[in-house]
């Protein structure tokens, strides 16, 4: 198998082609990643029948559209708009409901994330609710800082990622500090606690800051105080919650740890190579390094337990040219070794499916095949089941953005 | 092919003192049958249950139905004598909306304990009428061969 050229007209299987070679994968999966492969176009009828009182609008470069939808079995597709030359699936709202449109066919039903109560509201000082915690179907979303030391100090953010340029976008947009303050954001999560069974997990990310007498203690500290105001809301030690953060010593772990509610820890290594985590990912080589980001991952193991650990990989991105696998066989190769030798130790790895966005340095490129991605999903799934590990915190309800982890539904 | 149910599988489905037992297939083959008595006909037309269990065996059985076309089998038999298996297609699982979060409130003003992972929603696709009359006519008049000889017999 050829991986990605920069060419931008594609030349592909068609998707009934594809996955008539993988009867044991479930279509609505790999509808999925095809559509976050290939991005939407939602129609004007589509744009029209948008309810603003009933549906997520996101704003994305300016562009305002629905934020992501569901597909029937509950499998969440976040996907952004692409340009045409990307062959992007329609939305349509044809007959009362909204559908997914391939090559002028519809091909499935969807229903548009549900807008929470809360997005109305302001906080007491003024900020929107909205922008400061996000909701997905299920899940309380923090991007608690738009500053990445890797990005902004050093010019040596990962190659993939628009997220430092979209969030300061947003923070510029709504007047919202580069860092959210505890206090904001625990009034909002007491809010949208109100809405009983809205959502099941809270999620806090956001960039890398290195700073601190030991490295990264002004991260870690930032967390621990911002993690501990939102446990003041919970009558139980402990709280569904995934912390996506970067790699902490074992030292900062237990102090994590011990001092908040947090239930599970997270810290994505993107790219499971090491050679192109160095080319992909130079502020985390340079910082860090690949072989000790795997080794403070299993500390992490030791701290929260198994089940309770996982690493995110931006799936495909390792075969970006020009340094990236040339063959799709080869990257799958080396990121499912990868993937067993960390589930090996306890840590588990998910899988986003790269979609280059503007805003990032590989803006340009395009993804591998839906073929790949049927085979990584399936194939860390496999992974996690053969070593007994659970993915309960980032699975389709509580995250809904990992193929491989929507087929844990079935684990 | 999806069918309309009438009103007498409605009435049944409604009826309070019915048993009703779903029954799904695991990845192999193996049958799993349970009561679910949360089993009730949804506005839509279609049959509705609650999961409370996101990791039980029946909501994986669900999630595989969906996913691989795969049907499930309804059984619904009342201590009067009625009795129908239905069997459908898993369609669709609401984890979040307002037929969610109405069904969820209901549950929680209920059992205090109580938690919701999904509403399913099942197409009808065939309705048995399982009662033993009926099944014994039928069997009479599709298959006359199937009777033991002393029960024709002179008295």
């Amino acid at each position: 198998m050829v991986c990605v050229s920069p060419i931008r007209l594609r030349n592909e299987a068609p998707f009934t082609e594809v996955v008539a070679g993988h009867p044991e994968f479930p279509l609505l999966i790999a509808l999925k990643i095809d559509v976050q492969r290939r991005g939407l176009n939602y129609t004007r009828r589509a744009m029209d029948a948008v309810d603003p009182a009933r549906h997520q609008i996101y704003m994305w470069e300016g562009v305002a559209y629905p934020h992501s939808m569901l597909l029937r079995d509950g499998t969440t597709i976040l996907a952004y708009p692409q340009p045409r030359d990307r062959n992007p699936y329609d939305v349509d709202f044809l007959d009362g409901r909204f559908v997914l449109i391939d090559g002028g066919e519809v091909v499935e039903t969807v229903d548009l994330w549900p807008k929470p109560l809360y997005y109305d509201k302001k906080t007491r000082s003024g900020l929107p609710m909205k922008e400061v915690v996000s909701a997905r179907p299920q899940r309380l979303d923090i991007f608690a800082s738009s500053f990445c030391h890797f990005a902004h100090v050093d010019d040596q953010g990962c190659q993939f990622c628009p997220l430092p340029h979209h969030h300061s976008q947003l923070r510029e947009t709504y007047d919202l500090p580069t860092r959210l303050k505890s206090e904001d954001v625990k009034e909002c999560i007491a809010e949208a606690l109100k809405e009983t069974g809205r959502f099941t997990n809270i999620h806090i990310t956001g960039g890398s800051v290195i700073k601190g007498h030991e490295m990264l203690d002004a991260e870690l500290d930032y967390y621990i105080k911002l993690l501990r105001a939102i446990g003041e809301l919970f009558a139980t030690p402990r709280f569904p919650s995934q912390l996506l953060a970067s790699p902490f010593s074992e030292g900062q772990l237990i102090r994590l740890r011990e001092q908040t509610g947090l239930g599970s820890y997270t810290s994505n290594i993107e790219v499971l190579d090491e050679a192109r985590f160095n080319w992909i990912c130079p502020g985390k080589a340079h910082h860090i390094g690949y072989r000790e980001w795997k080794r403070r991952l299993v500390r992490a193991v030791e701290v929260f337990g198994r089940g309770n650990v996982g690493t995110g990989i931006v799936g495909g991105v390792e075969t970006a040219p020009p340094h990236g696998f040339v063959s799709e066989s080869d990257a799958l190769r080396a990121t499912l070794d990868e993937a067993e030798d960390l589930a090996r130790q306890g840590v588990t790895t998910v899988h986003t499916v790269w979609a280059p966005q503007k805003g990032s340095k590989f803006h340009d490129l395009k993804t591998p095949s839906l073929d790949y991605f049927i085979r990584l999903a399936s194939g860390l799934q496999a992974i996690r089941a053969r070593h007994g590990l659970s993915v309960d915190f980032d699975d389709y309800r509580r995250c809904g953005n990992h193929p491989d982890s929507d087929l844990a539904r079935l684990q | 092919m999806t069918i309309r149910l009438d009103p007498d599988v409605a009435d049944l489905l409604a009826d309070t003192d019915t048993i009703k037992i779903l029954a799904t297939v695991g990845a192999d083959g193996a049958p799993h049958a349970v009561v679910k008595q949360s089993i009730h006909l949804g506005e839509d037309g279609n049959i509705h249950y609650l999961e409370r269990l996101e990791s039980s065996v029946t909501n994986k059985n669900m999630v595989r139905s969906i996913w691989f076309n795969r049907t499930v089998a309804i059984t619904l038999a009342h201590g009067d004598g009625r009795s129908v298996q239905i069997k459908g297609r898993p369609v669709k699982a609401h984890i979040t909306g307002e037929l969610f979060l109405r069904h969820y409130r209901a549950a929680r003003a209920g059992d205090p304990e109580a938690d919701l992972a999904a509403v399913w929603v099942i197409e009808p696709q065939t309705v048995t009428n399982q009662n033993a009359r009926a099944r014994r006519e039928a069997e009479a008049a599709l298959h006359p061969h199937f009777i033991h000889l002393d029960r024709l017999a002179r008295a």
